[in-house]
């Protein structure tokens, strides 16, 4: 349900009696379902459309006040290699029991603006090569032992190095150290201005462990859950921490399990035996939005599936062929078919509205066979063989269907998911590739579209991008800013090797009666951010 | 016979040592390793590096596999390379959760279909005969994946009795157990039941044809006690393999039903150890399948050897 939708309910609500609405409460509390409220309802002389608004009204009412206890559990779809160790944190389960056990310096609210966590205050100074850090006073381990500066300063440096495995460590490229000044603040000292580093801060592995931390079975954490039972692969079992430095979750315990197989998933949720799954089938939404008890949780992120055509080699060295195939891409029913619709309609270039960096004035590209025609034959190109693992068939097939129409033959290769990453992708001129969202469109840029990146897909090398990208995070100018993003996402709409029919929203399922789950759109269920928020409704 | 005993487990022990070679020549040729798995798409060179040197990825196969073998000698299994915890912890409540499934499974469908069989075989043609027959054709022709899912949609949606997963904690109550292990105990239990009628069924036909049968008969003996006694001696050989095979099936060989119901058992382990590279977790669940295997061959010989006398006094 949309906010606004949310407020006209509860507004329906609010007009009824004093003792009206404790009937109407009274009624939800005990499990009504609505059909059985909209024909009591009925009887009562209210019309379906008056009692279907009072009755979503009162469940939002209730849902502002979160009860104490329980246990909410979690059915994820991506639990992968579980580890404990936040520099090798991978998947969504992953994230999750990261955020349960541990905090960040920063965190990222709904818009993605960074705020206050264990760091109390931060800010960097004048050209954004060094940013300062006062940590919060009076936070513990899960032992009791207070948090430091030196834990934080041992915590960031280990994505340092060339004695770090971190995943994380191209995202701390131009740090150089991090330093302790005194007891309560700590230093990053960078090799190159960077006003993104507090939106870096806030994202997944940048977790405060202890000094010196090597049982990663069961390291220590400061966050508002304490492990009580883990068993890899398979679930974890988090107990509130009553000690926590901000004011202590509600429910008792919180379980995060495994369910791989998707109508499992369903299943778990349709029968109450969890409160929340991720990553639900999109031809399950109608399903779950048509029934009593559980309901869809869709937020638009800025994810995408792609098709990458390396600029450096094969036919994609010839910008003509990739025109032809960024005209060929029908974007609406990319969507509709391979999504359900629930997404965005995609520019060939990374940054959509998800983001707070989104320029709309950058012209869309529609679906245009006539042009795809001419610069296909202008390319001399008249077939190609593209290489698809186990996501992005759907919209591979779509393209290779309109290719047929305009006398292109594109060959469809399925290749194993095994290895993929490092066999295939970024070495053979036409494959597909996957995005996760990043806190801003500068992050997300300098690592797919950077002229010098590591994972620069398409290996599109423009100087001029790569310094626009450089004087962005020099520069803390809102306009300045804004016109810099205007003319980056152009340059990567117009000559980049990477067509983007559509962003995906994150699509998980919810039970009705859990609240507190916030709309960040990082991750499954709000950004993986929800353990410290969400409670039982009363 | 404890010659025999001691001239199996023997081989049994080659069995194990030539099935780990295998196994890992297998892993090492997939194409991969753990670290690109566990980096993904955020793999560099350097962190692949850093991380297989962590991982002692960075010797040669030879030398790993040594290590690996002079480990399970002393009977450590090592660390997971993915999950970074020692591989007991991982297989021990997988263990314990898949015997568990597969006793529950074992303790009702072979009594059931072994008496099923038998009933058929007494009355051929019969009225019985032709149920049990449509009941095995029906258990044999539905998968498993099928029959699962329609139990979930009746047991778990529509009537919502049982749960559609089997969320066994650790904490949960006995009843709660039973209810966990409801549907998957029942999957089971319909898609071994065809099999076993079935051979139970053909092999007493087949004893029941031999003369000293026909003998019993003229004789004038009830044809429970020939049935019973007479021919269920005989067959039952055969059909304690048949179990035996079935059982080990059970501890290895049920990945989708715990897919399906998010099972944790030891098959789904090592699709997982298999998909990840994690070659000791893979190494871990063969030793564990092929000694499964090993031993309940060896036992259903020795309780066929035991109610034969022919072969129990064999010289």
């Amino acid at each position: 349900m949309r906010r606004s939708d949310n407020e006209t309910t509860k507004t329906a609500f609010t007009r009824l009696s004093g003792r009206q609405r404790d009937e109407v409460s009274a009624a939800i509390r005990s499990g009504i379902s609505r059909r059985d409220f909209l024909a009591y309802a009925g009887a009562a002389g209210m019309t379906a459309a008056a009692a279907g608004q009072l009755f979503l009204g009162a469940r939002a009412a209730q849902a502002d006040t979160p009860s104490q206890g329980g246990t909410i559990r979690c059915a994820l779809s991506d639990y992968g290699t579980d580890t404990m160790d936040p520099q090798l944190f991978s998947s969504t389960g992953d994230f999750t029991r990261g955020r349960a056990h541990f905090n960040n310096l920063v965190q990222l609210d709904q818009s993605l603006t960074p705020q206050p966590e264990l760091a109390e205050a931060f800010e960097a100074n004048a050209d954004a090569t060094e940013w300062t850090f006062r940590l919060r006073e009076g936070v513990t381990f899960h032992d009791g032992s207070p948090m430091t500066a030196d834990d934080v300063v041992w915590s960031m440096n280990r994505h340092i190095g060339e004695e770090t495995a971190s995943k994380a460590k191209v995202l701390f490229s131009d740090v150089k150290a991090w330093r302790k000044v005194d007891n309560t603040t700590v230093k990053a000292e960078l090799s190159a201005p960077n006003s993104d580093l507090a939106s870096i801060l806030g994202t997944f592995h940048f977790k405060v462990l202890k000094e010196g931390e090597s049982n990663f079975a069961n390291p220590l954490g400061t966050g508002p859950y304490r492990m009580a039972e883990y068993e890899p692969g398979i679930r974890s079992i988090h107990t509130r921490n009553e000690d926590y430095w901000r004011e202590p979750p509600k429910p008792d315990q919180i379980e995060l399990f495994a369910i791989a197989d998707d109508s499992a998933r369903l299943s778990a949720l349709m029968s109450g035996d969890a409160e929340m799954v991720t990553n639900l089938d999109p031809k399950a939404v109608p399903m779950v939005q048509n029934t009593d008890g559980v309901t869809v949780w869709s937020v638009p992120s800025g994810s995408y599936t792609c098709i990458i055509c390396m600029t450096n080699t094969g036919p994609g060295s010839d910008p003509n062929f990739v025109l032809g195939l960024k005209h060929l891409l029908n974007r609406e029913r990319t969507l509709a078919f391979s999504q359900g619709g629930m997404g965005t309609i995609g520019n060939d270039q990374p940054i959509n509205a998800a983001y707070a960096e989104y320029a709309e004035a950058v012209t869309q590209r529609a679906f245009d066979p006539d042009k795809a025609r001419h610069y296909l034959q202008k390319s001399g190109v008249t077939s190609a063989e593209i290489q698809v693992p186990n996501f992005g068939e759907d919209m591979v097939l779509l393209l290779q269907q309109e290719a047929k129409q305009v006398g292109f033959d594109l060959q469809v290769k399925k290749v194993p998911s095994d290895g993929y990453w490092s066999s295939v992708w970024m070495k053979t001129p036409l494959h597909v590739s996957d995005w996760f969202m990043r806190p801003t469109a500068n992050i997300m840029m300098s690592l797919a579209f950077a002229p010098d990146a590591k994972w620069n897909e398409s290996q599109w090398i423009n100087e001029r991008f790569g310094q626009l990208l450089k004087e962005d995070r020099a520069t803390t100018d809102r306009g300045l800013k804004a016109e810099l993003h205007r003319e980056m996402q152009q340059l990567v709409t117009d000559e980049a090797g990477v067509l983007i029919p559509s962003h995906r929203n994150i699509v998980d399922g919810i039970s009705e009666r859990i609240t507190g789950l916030t709309r960040n759109p990082l991750g499954s269920l709000g950004g993986c951010e929800w353990p410290e928020f969400v409670a039982f409704k009363a | 016979m404890w010659k025999m005993v001691v001239k199996r487990l023997g081989i049994g022990v080659l069995m194990l040592f030539a099935v780990s070679l295998i196994v890992f020549a297998g892993t090492e040729i997939l194409p991969g390793d753990v670290a690109e798995i566990i980096l993904g798409q955020s793999a560099t060179p350097e962190t692949l590096k850093v991380l297989r040197a962590e991982l002692g990825l960075d010797q040669p196969a030879y030398l790993r596999y040594l290590f690996w073998l002079g480990d399970l000698a002393r009977g450590d299994l090592g660390m997971s390379h993915a999950r970074n915890v020692p591989i007991a912890d991982l297989v021990a409540p997988r263990l314990r959760n898949t015997f568990l499934l597969a006793g529950c499974v074992a303790a009702i469908a072979v009594p059931l279909s072994l008496a099923a069989g038998l009933l058929a075989a007494m009355y051929p043609g019969s009225w019985t005969d032709r149920a049990v027959s449509w009941m095995t054709l029906g258990s044999i022709s539905f998968p498993e994946f099928f029959t699962a899912t329609v139990l979930v949609l009746v047991f778990s949606i529509e009537l919502g009795l049982l749960p559609p997963i089997s969320n066994l904690r650790g904490d949960s109550g006995p009843g709660e157990w039973a209810a966990a292990l409801a549907l998957p105990v029942a999957t089971l239990t319909i898609s071994l039941f065809g099999q076993l009628v079935r051979l139970t069924r053909a092999t007493t036909l087949n004893i029941m044809n031999e003369p000293y049968v026909e003998m019993a008969v003229l004789k004038g003996l009830s044809r429970r006690r020939i049935v019973f006694l007479h021919v269920g001696l005989n067959a039952f050989g055969p059909i304690v393999n048949v179990v035996a095979l079935n059982m080990a099936y059970l501890v290895g060989g049920v990945v989708i039903v715990e897919t399906i119901f998010a099972f944790p058992g030891l098959a789904k382990l090592m699709i997982d150890g298999v998909q990840t590279r994690d070659l000791p977790v893979v190494q871990a669940c063969a030793m564990i399948f092929c000694a499964t295997y090993v031993v309940l061959i060896l036992v259903a010989d020795i309780a066929a050897i035991l109610a034969n006398a022919r072969l129990r006094h064999a010289r």
